[in-house]
């Protein structure tokens, strides 16, 4: 990264903070101090109302979300839908859409399953939907789970395999017949994640939105921006958490001294440290590679969600013990970003999952 | 090598240049032919490779450009990548020389002593480091080897231990106390000292690993002449601190190419070998996982690494961003050499020597994980360096502590 970049991305991240930091995850801002921010709109083309932005600076938004808790669609919408849509062959629709989210007046969801299926997947190599030829038309049918923002959203992206074997996307509104979505609540309540079940729905030819370039290829980048997506939440915690804990050791006092003056104190906070220092670099990488297009992407990005998802839920948890006893109370809230490093882990593909991934390159 | 360098072209145009020299002058089959030779013919290897470095402008890149040295950072790292890349021999003998002598005659040397001997380490001049005693390791400060003055200069009198390669040094880097009245910070003086003074006897120390690199040193009434003072009189602590660092972050990005590049590649063919059944490691899941993580956390070193050189050159380095590379390198070095010894069984027990001139990550993995202790005592312990990251890296309280 250019001197320059890291520049404007640190005020870029001092704004982020500001709006999202003291909120915590019980007064988040709401989404339309989000879309005033302009973050729905960073990757949406300049001509669309956007800012033309790359992932980067996206990511940005994702960790000091992640540093703050904060309970917002932004995945649903943002990463996942303006992603979607700009993998997609532009037209009026899909344009349209992606100047709605941008001002603010859409908020889609993609129906891509955080849980990615059989162990070993780390990103899904096909769409949870089919769509199949029926004397009624087109017809939908699938299920995916652990869906980011899908209860609250105002529009659905569901990820089809065609009749002829391609992945395409389906654009729905969440109340077309036959397509159900359920929420489910989870132990992690800053986020919202529903299940989307179509069965039978019946699709017109025209909500069909074909990938540009191949299809396929295009599918599995969705799932690496998700993950990547998760690496970053995490990494913005972990910082988080170890921040917290750092300001509650030089403070809490036992046997006379603070306790981070006491070396197993001090020396565990050394190792989040490391740990957190590891991640970040990883994220960076990652990052940089997924915003410049690289086709090789998904080795950083493996890398990096496996790393940071692991080494978040080890931080959050040792910061969880070094707060001692008012760690555990609820009212310290060190569990909910315990919770949610430990979702985080699980979604888009475990630490195993994309582990397996970089391992079948030494085959 | 004149002119402009930096842009993405010239460094390919740099780098095409390294690959080429690499091929040509990196001794074929220089691990089989070191391993197991005697200490003269080690010597004698390491100090033809090192003119090789140089005839090449290659060996002591970092130095300024009026002392032989002045290659721009971002060249000196495609250097050490491709040195790691092609499986090159280490520098060990001449280490001290050029990383830690270098940088302390460069910070705080006189020009006389810059003269006599910058160009004589160019001509192969080795130097040992005599800082650690047996009473003073972690405690560095509480060394107790003592230098009188008398006449124009000083006698000096104690036992310095882990002096690494001192049974072949010219020079010697030697810390000892001034000033036994001072708090013990204040009362060290920094030397430099000549091996040939009569009264000083070397005895080499058997390590874990059998070999005896590492080396005692009997100082009895050693003279050390005036001019042999680096810096002021009792300011020899603050000297070492600041020379001790200077080169981490280049050497730490050398040895971190090496762990990952030839290091990992040997960590892969030893888990593609078959076992008796046909097997191999790598098909197993588990083996796989373990792989894929060691290579995810030497991605995350390497470029840590190379952060570490590039803030180190802007002069914008974090207080504990060495101490974090090298506790991370030295438990992943002990971690990757360890599981090497286990993916390979009893066979690792059967080597019995590993190529001299090798680095910590040799492919003889139950020596290497033996080795790894070298990195998490040495240098300043794993333990002294998280300390280090508590206290100025995260600005927790110091411990309280006795006797300053």
């Amino acid at each position: 990264m250019s001197p320059d970049l890291s520049d404007l991305h640190g005020e870029f991240r001092a704004v982020a903070r500001d709006l999202l930091g003291g909120a915590g995850p019980d007064r988040a801002p709401g989404w339309k101090a989000i879309t005033g921010s302009g973050w729905p709109g960073l990757e949406v083309p300049e001509a669309l109302g956007g800012s033309g932005a790359t992932f980067a600076e996206v990511a940005v938004v994702l960790e000091e979300m992640g540093r703050a808790a904060a309970s917002t669609p932004y995945v649903g919408a943002a990463v996942l839908g303006v992603g979607a849509l700009n993998l997609l062959e532009p037209g009026p629709d899909r344009d349209g859409l992606l100047r709605a989210i941008a001002s603010g007046a859409a908020r889609p969801a993609v129906a891509l399953a955080g849980d990615t299926g059989d162990p070993g997947t780390a990103v899904a190599a096909e769409p949870p939907f089919r769509l199949e030829r029926s004397p009624r038309g087109l017809v939908l049918r699938g299920d995916a789970a652990f869906v980011p923002d899908a209860a609250g959203a105002d529009r659905l992206l569901l990820p089809a395999l065609a009749p002829g074997g391609e992945p395409v996307m389906v654009d729905a509104g969440p109340d077309l017949a036959g397509i159900r979505v359920t929420a489910q609540p989870l132990l992690d309540d800053t986020r919202a994640f529903g299940r989307v079940t179509a069965e039978g729905a019946v699709v017109a030819e025209g909500s069909l939105r074909r990938f540009t370039g191949d299809p396929a290829a295009a599918f599995r980048h969705l799932g690496d921006r998700a993950a990547m997506a998760v690496a970053c939440d995490g990494l913005g915690l972990s910082e988080a958490m170890l921040d917290a804990t750092v300001a509650y050791a030089g403070v809490r006092e036992q046997f006379g001294r603070p306790i981070g003056s006491f070396q197993a104190v001090k020396h565990a906070c050394a190792d989040m440290l490391v740990r957190v220092t590891v991640a970040r670099r990883l994220v960076e990488a990652a990052v940089r590679a997924l915003a410049a297009g690289d086709p090789d992407c998904w080795v950083a990005v493996s890398m990096a969600k496996s790393y940071a998802c692991e080494a978040a839920v080890d931080v959050a948890g040792k910061a969880m013990q070094l707060h001692g006893g008012m760690g555990y109370t609820w009212e310290s809230g060190v569990h909910v970003h315990l919770k949610r490093a430990m979702l985080d882990r699980s979604l888009f593909g475990s630490p195993a999952d994309h582990r397996r991934r970089v391992a079948h390159r030494y085959r | 090598m004149t002119g402009v360098r930096g842009t993405a072209h010239d460094l390919a145009e740099f780098r095409a240049e390294v690959r080429g020299w690499c091929r040509e002058h990196i001794p074929a089959d220089w691990r089989r032919a070191q391993t197991g030779v005697p200490e003269e013919e080690f010597v004698a290897f390491q100090k033809e490779w090192f003119q090789e470095l140089r005839r090449a402008g290659f060996a002591v890149p970092h130095w300024p450009r009026e002392w032989g040295g002045g290659m721009p950072v971002a060249e000196q790292i495609i250097l050490y990548q491709e040195l790691a890349a092609h499986d090159a021999p280490r520098l060990v003998l001449a280490f001290v020389a050029i990383h830690h002598a270098a940088a302390t005659l460069l910070a705080a040397g006189t020009d006389e002593q810059r003269r006599r001997h910058l160009p004589a380490i160019l001509d192969g001049e080795i130097w040992a480091q005599g800082f650690s005693e047996p009473g003073a390791g972690s405690d560095l400060a509480a060394l107790s080897t003592t230098a009188r003055r008398q006449d124009d200069g000083y006698v000096v009198n104690g036992q310095k231990v882990w002096a690494s390669g001192a049974a072949h040094a010219d020079w010697c880097l030697l810390l000892a106390r001034t000033d036994p009245g001072a708090p013990k910070r204040r009362g060290i003086s920094y030397f430099l000292l000549d091996m040939s003074t009569p009264g000083i006897d070397v005895r080499p120390i058997r390590q874990a690993t059998g070999e005896s690199h590492f080396c005692e040193i009997f100082l009895d009434d050693v003279v050390i002449p005036r001019t042999c003072l680096v810096g002021r009189e009792n300011d020899g602590w603050r000297v070492a601190q600041e020379t001790l660092g200077a080169e981490r972050g280049m050497t730490m990005l050398e040895l971190a190419e090496r762990l990952g590049n030839a290091g990992f590649r040997w960590l892969l063919e030893t888990c593609a070998r078959p076992g008796p059944g046909g097997a191999r490691p790598v098909d197993d899941a588990l083996v796989a996982d373990r792989l894929a993580g060691f290579e995810t956390e030497l991605t995350a070193l390497r470029a840590l690494c190379r952060d570490l050189v590039e803030r180190h050159d802007a002069g914008t380095p974090g207080p504990a961003d060495a101490s974090v590379v090298k506790l991370f390198y030295s438990e992943l070095l002990q971690r990757m050499t360890g599981f090497g010894a286990e993916i390979a069984g009893p066979a690792a027990h059967a080597e019995l020597r590993k190529p001299l001139s090798s680095g910590w990550e040799s492919g003889a993995w139950a020596l290497d994980f033996i080795g790894s202790w070298e990195w998490t005592i040495p240098g300043g312990t794993s333990e002294i360096q998280r300390t280090i990251i508590g206290e100025r890296g995260l600005g927790l309280p110091r411990e309280p502590r006795g006797g300053r």
